[in-house]
């Protein structure tokens, strides 16, 4: 089987774990260093993963929502000490409002990308082998869901060739219903399908040939090694960082720029993997 | 050519709909100016005060514990000039631009009130559930909005904050005080 990149190749269990642990900081670590560096590095994994597909998306996706998320705080939110200018409503625009609408919008881009990476690595049949003994049909029913969208966006390209074809001109809502028929239509063909391959009369079982190798084992440790370090430094309050009403936090220690290296180190991981698989 | 002309004219319909949404839009905003001037021939006496916070430090939030000045006062009184015609709020709101303390409300035009929701990034809700921001005009609480209350020569504007509903600022919403 050909993966996406070396990270890819790796046990489910250890993909799983390293979205788990990146995108869960930045999503609950409001620290504006911890969110530029996930912005920086879930962008290079995400190029490195799908080349200039990844800069398309950023530049014409992901930068215009940036901004807009980080306008929309400080047309709303008045707070904060340091009062730039009078909105026209008389109310003040503020430094802190700014700045949390920025970082707020880091965060949210970032998380965006990382879960754009996910999707590449985490394909559904992993996600049924982590999940499938414990939620059976419910992994199986996220997975056949997940499916959907890339399907539905491939067939409705079809209709509009097909379509385009026959001499028709572009119409969205007959394109659309066309569609629904034949969403409606496929789903009676595949409940028939499971049913005649002996769907739910027996517990199931799925074929699945990942092998939990020593190097699985050397990143598994990793990856605990790096979340141990930097769950114990986020319960120490070194990543305390307030916007309102004003914009500061725990000072930056030693221990702040060690951690934050481990960070650093954990989000490049796949990258790292990555170009050492390439050199040998 | 029929289904052409229905379109320009629902292109033309929204068009109109959204000229008509933007002109309410900015009705919204009135014009306000940040100066005090002195050609104003009347005058009153603004103050603003958070001295009840003092007494119930414990039910501050710790981030604003920095914000409250020792003797609770962040503008002490201060005589204005206004002309008639201009709201407690309108005098208030030229004190505030003019003495650069930080104020944020929020206008109803449905009730042509304005409510404070922060002075000096003090907010309603920062000191407990029942704190928030009241003003008074020679020691009588009006039960309506800033916008509303149309000062005279020498009225005395107080805003204060209360902690306790009104009652620790020397307001009670008990039946016999109506």
């Amino acid at each position: 089987m050909r993966y996406r990149d070396a990270f890819s190749g790796f046990h489910p269990i250890n993909n799983f774990l390293f979205f788990i642990i990146v995108t869960g900081y930045t999503m609950f670590v409001m620290h504006p260093a911890v969110l530029i560096i996930s912005l920086i590095t879930a962008n290079i994994y995400h190029i490195s993963l799908k080349k200039e597909k990844a800069v398309y998306f950023g530049a014409l996706y992901m930068l215009p929502l940036m901004l807009l998320a980080a306008v929309l705080n400080p047309a709303f939110n008045h707070e904060g000490v340091t009062v730039l200018t009078y909105l026209p409503s008389g109310n003040p625009l503020t430094l802190e409002a700014c700045l949390y609408g920025a970082f707020s919008a880091v965060m949210m881009i970032s998380v965006i990308v990382w879960f754009a990476c996910y999707t590449e690595v985490m394909t559904s049949d992993k996600f049924v082998y982590l999940f499938g003994r414990i939620i059976p049909s419910l992994s199986l029913v996220i997975s056949m869901a997940l499916r959907f969208v890339p399907r539905f966006i491939e067939k409705f390209r079809q209709i509009k060739e097909a379509r385009a074809g026959a001499g028709e001109k572009g119409n969205a809502f007959t394109e659309l219903s066309v569609m629904i028929t034949w969403a409606l239509e496929n789903s009676i063909d595949t409940a028939d399908s499971m049913h005649a391959r002996g769907y739910g009369s027996t517990k199931r079982t799925a074929f699945s040939i990942y092998v939990f190798g020593s190097k699985d084992k050397e990143l598994l440790l990793w990856l605990l090694f790096c979340g141990f370090c930097l769950i114990c430094s986020n319960a120490a309050g070194i990543y305390e960082w307030r916007f309102y009403p004003t914009f500061k936090g725990a000072p930056f220690s030693p221990v702040t720029v060690f951690s934050l290296l481990i960070f650093t180190a954990l989000c490049l991981t796949p990258v790292f993997i990555d170009y050492s698989y390439d050199k040998h | 050519m029929k289904k052409t002309n229905l379109w320009k004219m629902a292109a033309l319909f929204l068009l109109l709909v959204a000229g008509i949404f933007a002109v309410l839009f900015f009705a919204r905003f009135r014009k306000r100016s940040g100066t005090l001037s002195d050609e104003g021939s009347l005058h009153c006496t603004v103050s603003i005060r958070c001295d009840t916070i003092l007494a119930n430090m414990d039910k501050l939030d710790p981030d604003k514990k920095e914000l409250v000045p020792s003797d609770g006062v962040l503008l002490p009184e201060t005589i204005v000039s206004f002309n008639g015609g201009e709201s407690a709020f309108d005098v208030l709101y030229k004190v505030v631009r003019e003495k650069k303390i930080h104020m944020e409300f929020s206008d109803s035009p449905m009730y042509n009130a304005v409510y404070i929701e922060g002075i000096g990034n003090i907010y309603e809700f920062d000191c407990g559930d029942l704190s928030g921001w009241m003003y008074s005009v020679n020691g009588y609480f009006p039960n309506y909005g800033f916008s509303l209350y149309e000062l005279k020569d020498g009225d005395v504007l107080e805003v204060m904050y209360t902690c306790d509903l009104g009652e620790d600022v020397g307001n009670s919403y008990k039946p016999e005080a109506e």
